[in-house]
């Protein structure tokens, strides 16, 4: 990791994790050698198209990974009282309670994720009995509590089922949940996609209200650039299995320095309008199984030059508070120091 | 009609409000019940029908005893026939059919035709209880058992405990059931002589006085202990192979991942997530099969010398008493409809998904 | 000229037949998935041989009164019966008349389960209604107690007949299938082009739409073989099927009620039809199991 470490505020330290998948076609990589760190109450940006890697590694972190699926190499240290611990050896009871307590995640498409035959209070409780004794009165309170904080009726929705609540409340129910027990970690997984974009609009607004009131740190993994532009602190962009830069927000979005990155922020188009033709990044993302030999990305990257096919790349510091995995990104730098009028998102947002 | 423009908003159209009819026929279980008495009315007739088509009755017979033993001339032989046995022989079919059907809206299921002056209905209420014990109690084992083996199978997929199980379910559903009656009684019975065959004939040993009493209770039990092993392991399989697909696709399911992120415990996650969703196919089933196992239950009695139902209309044939068959289809064709239709309620019950479906109406 | 322009049209009958072939041709290979599966199909056909093939070496074994529930030797494999007749070739006889009786029956129920299910969904209406209201009422009959009924009372001299009758009520579950079936493939693409070309109902049926359904068809006429072979024996061993001729039912009865489960020697006479019997069901059972697992990718084996 090149980056120092910015303070002894870290909760979750990652290194070198690599995760693969064994199916019988082959050996899927689906993550190699991520790490990064995050700090307490610090919201961390995920961002990768579908396949990049970017959902298994949140699954790893809460150790929810599918049976086929397999932790290669690395490290998960959870920071708690000051002191690391080995999330990957916690023992079946310390894992029981890291999860939730500590560490909450809220999985992509909510729509099933509530028990169908219980209901949303008794979910309530299930999830509290889990973890502590407290009175039904308790949990009651606590639950209306959240659930007010996400907007939504406490009176009507404890005692539903959850199909009889739309999928926008389902996911705020989700959310509400994940807070019950006050974890200092909160993972969510694409939590605005499949959504209509007014509710979307009501999800990022809750969200950033609650970190605002309590104070946790999140991490989100989307597609979604204007997601991570709305509420992180820092983005963290995935390839191929593989974090390919990471910086503060603005940062990234104003001054990338990996190809991918760059190519995504200018496939984004603008409501604005104008007659700009949309760019898209050439090419499909490649196949985990059978990866180019030297940076992954190098098939659509207009910069790539002959090293990159032949040597992996190894992450580089591009100030001391963002690193990338390229060579050539002081190139891509002065690419955009100066942004064709309608190119980059800063400059139309600017422009404005 | 004014023609005064109304201010503000255009009146909205008014909806014709659905008369009162429709809406009864459209109520769900109006349906339901409506479909139920066609069925009855349909199996009474056709068994009346079909009983009555057959060629030579008691009836005849008794007739035709009356003439060539005793001399009596057939119109005075049909009298005595007629007061014997309270059917009308001369009527021509059609009348005797509306005379049953008005019987049996008042309550009546006529007389037994071998015994004169017993009513049907005390002849029924004689033989329907041990039916109804044994196969109750082999169906409420069959599916308890069943049920849990299946989800135990599901989550030890790929285990020898899994294939022996498959593989055992899959054999004893296979063999018709009355084929591993006679099996049994052959092994445990004969070659192995671990049971006294002999002592097991019939519902109840002779001496032993009915009544709630355990005393009974047990030798009651003993006495279907064979019929029922026999219903338990022939049905068990299907149990055990449904539930374990059932439970396997439901430990897909994304909501039984997030419980486990919730740190929820794995009994609860076992019961109340698992096993509460993925029973739900099979309770309707348990309903429905409950119907069917009544009527199946003649080969089994008649192995076991059993006196159910079963054993009741095996002789009923033999002896062409057709009022008791007539008792016997009907309660058949009641018990599975009841049967269906608890089923349906119990599905309302426990899968709320459906309940508001069916609460409002079409 | 006039023979290249008929040379495009293949023969109805040609047609059924390598129609026929390649849905047994695809079957097989389905089933060779899953190795059980296979086992139970040669084991089946081993069956369907020796019980077809039989009854045209191996004469009807005659009594022989001096020996009465002899044990087994080299002369009479499997002992006696109560007769003194030849048990083993009792055996080879006896599957015939059940095994054909469960095709008939299998296939008089699939015909009529097709072509009405088929009839209702396409034409919809009233037939519709009528048809789907017969099936429900009939399924909800309990056939096995009326079947017995009807057995006992009407002339079976034929095992056609009693195939005919156990038919009459195994329809209704293909039925109400096909018809679903039908009324969801009704408005797919193909089918509409089909009907834009007017290329008339029953090619579309018969081109366009069962050949989707082949492997339920499959799957559900050996279920229905097995339903038929039970209901069968079950009628035999009540003693309302005609006692004439030696097949296994018959045996099974005759043993039971001679009660040759109580004799040591006998052992093989009523062991015998119970065997028979039983690997009968079994193979078919497997092979349906294993067709279902081809067919159903959830039920394959994990990962």
């Amino acid at each position: 990791m090149i980056i120092r470490n910015s303070g002894p505020d870290i909760i979750l330290s990652v290194r070198d994790l690599s995760i693969e998948y064994a199916t019988d076609r082959g050996t899927f990589r689906a993550v190699r050698g991520a790490t990064f760190d995050l700090h307490r109450g610090e919201s961390l940006a995920l961002i990768g198209e579908s396949g990049s890697g970017k959902t298994t590694l949140g699954l790893a972190l809460v150790r929810l990974l599918p049976r086929a699926a397999r932790i290669a190499k690395g490290s998960i240290a959870y920071y708690q009282g000051g002191k690391p611990q080995d999330v990957l050896a916690f023992s079946d009871q310390h894992l029981r309670h890291f999860r939730w307590e500590e560490c909450a995640m809220v999985f992509q498409g909510a729509q099933n994720s509530l028990n169908p035959v219980l209901t949303i209070r008794s979910q309530f409780a299930d999830t509290v009995r889990a973890h502590h004794r407290w009175r039904g009165r308790e949990i009651e309170r606590r639950a209306a509590e959240l659930l007010e904080m996400v907007q939504l009726d406490p009176e009507r929705v404890l005692r539903s089922f959850p199909h009889e609540l739309s999928g926008g409340m389902r996911q705020r129910v989700l959310i509400a949940m994940s807070l019950l027990l006050q974890p200092e970690v909160l993972i969510l997984d694409e939590p605005t996609t499949a959504l209509d974009i007014l509710t979307q609009r009501a999800i990022i607004e809750v969200l950033r209200q609650l970190k605002q009131q309590l104070h946790f740190a999140t991490i989100f993994v989307s597609h979604d650039l204007s997601l991570a532009a709305e509420l992180a602190d820092r983005v963290a962009t995935m390839y191929a299995g593989r974090i390919v830069e990471l910086g503060p927000v603005d940062d990234i979005f104003y001054r990338p320095a990996h190809p991918y990155t760059a190519a995504l922020l200018d496939a984004v188009p603008t409501v604005l309008g104008g007659e700009e033709q949309l760019i898209s990044i050439p090419g499909s993302p490649p196949d985990l199984r059978t990866l180019p030999t030297g940076c992954p990305f190098h098939p659509r990257c207009s910069f790539a030059i002959d090293r990159c096919r032949e040597d992996d790349v190894p992450d580089e510091a591009v100030s001391d508070r963002q690193q990338v995995a390229c060579i050539r990104w002081r190139d891509v730098r002065r690419d955009r120091r100066q942004p064709a009028p309608a190119k980059s998102l800063a400059g139309r947002i600017a422009a404005q | 009609m004014s023609t005064v423009a109304i201010p503000g908003a255009l009146a909205a159209p008014q909806a014709r409000a659905p008369s009162f009819l429709s809406r009864v026929f459209r109520n769900y279980y109006v349906g339901r019940l409506v479909k139920a008495l066609v069925t009855v009315y349909l199996v009474v007739t056709i068994s009346f029908v079909v009983i009555h088509l057959m060629p030579g009755s008691p009836v005849e017979v008794y007739i035709y005893n009356l003439i060539s033993l005793y001399g009596i001339p057939y119109n005075d032989a049909k009298q005595q026939a007629a007061a014997l046995f309270g059917v009308n022989v001369d009527a021509p079919m059609l009348q005797q059919y509306a005379q049953y059907l008005g019987q049996l809206l008042r309550g009546h299921l006529g007389n037994s035709l071998l015994s004169p002056g017993t009513s049907v209905a005390s002849v029924l209420l004689a033989y329907l209880p041990w039916t109804l014990f044994s196969v109750g109690l082999a169906l409420f084992i069959s599916f308890i058992l069943g049920v849990t083996l299946g989800m135990l199978m599901a989550y030890r997929r790929e285990s020898a405990l899994d294939h022996v199980l498959s593989f055992m379910g899959s054999v004893f559903h296979s063999i018709p059931n009355y084929v591993l009656g006679i099996l049994l009684i052959l092994v445990l019975g004969i070659q192995l002589n671990v049971i006294n065959i002999a002592s097991m004939r019939g519902s109840f040993s002779p001496g032993v006085v009915p009544g709630v009493n355990v005393y009974f209770f047990l030798d009651a039990l003993r006495h279907a202990s064979l019929p029922i092993a026999t219903y338990v392991l022939t049905t068990i399989g299907s149990w055990m192979l449904t539930m374990k697909s059932s439970t396997t696709a439901t430990l897909g399911e994304d909501y039984v991942t997030v419980a486990r992120a919730r740190g929820l415990g794995d009994w609860r996650i076992m019961t109340a997530y698992v096993g509460r969703n993925a029973i739900i196919p099979l309770v309707t089933q348990l309903a429905i099969s409950a119907g069917f196992v009544v009527g199946g239950s003649i080969l089994i009695e008649t192995l076991f010398v059993y006196q159910g139902i079963g054993y009741l209309l095996n002789s009923a044939i033999a002896q062409r008493d057709y009022t008791v068959m007539q008792g016997i289809f009907l309660v058949i064709i009641v018990s599975v409809i009841v049967a269906n239709l608890l089923a349906d309620l119990l599905y309302g019950k426990i899968d709320p998904r459906v309940r508001i479906q069916s609460g409002s109406g079409g | 000229m006039a023979a290249t322009l008929t040379a495009t049209r293949e023969q109805p009958v040609r047609r059924l037949w390598r129609q026929a072939t390649d849905g047994i041709r695809s079957t097989l290979s389905v089933l060779s998935y899953n190795k059980v599966g296979l086992v139970a199909a040669w084991v089946l056909a081993v069956i369907v041989i020796i019980s077809f093939g039989a009854p045209l070496v191996v004469q009807e074994p005659s009594p022989d009164y001096a020996n009465i529930y002899a044990s087994p030797s080299a002369a009479h494999l499997l002992g006696t019966d109560f007769q003194g007749a030849d048990v083993f070739s009792q055996v080879l006889r006896g599957g015939q008349t059940v095994i054909l009786v469960g095709l008939v029956a299998a296939a008089a129920s699939t015909f009529i389960s097709v072509v009405f299910g088929a009839l209702a969904a396409y034409v919809g209406g009233w037939v519709n209604t009528i048809i789907t209201g017969l099936a429900d009422v009939v399924l909800t009959i309990p056939s096995f107690p009326l079947l017995v009924v009807l057995a006992a009372y009407l002339r079976l001299n034929s095992p056609i007949l009693l195939a005919l009758l156990i038919a009459a009520f195994g329809w209704p579950t293909l039925l109400l299938a096909v018809r679903g079936q039908v009324l969801s493939l009704k408005e797919r693409d193909y089918v509409e082009a089909a009907r834009s070309l007017d290329l008339g109902t029953p090619h579309i049926m018969f081109r366009e739409i069962l050949p989707n359904m082949r492997a339920y068809l499959a799957m559900y006429f050996v279920l229905s073989m097995t339903n038929a072979i039970y209901a069968q024996v079950g009628l035999y061993l009540l003693g309302f099927a005609p006692l004439a001729g030696d097949n296994w039912g018959i045996m099974l009865n005759l043993a039971w009620y001679r009660g040759a489960i109580f004799y040591k020697n006998s052992f093989w006479y009523i062991m015998a039809p119970i065997v028979a019997i039983s690997v009968l069901q079994l193979t078919m059972v497997t092979m349906t199991r294993s067709l279902e697992e081809a067919f159903n990718p959830r039920l394959r084996k994990a990962g």
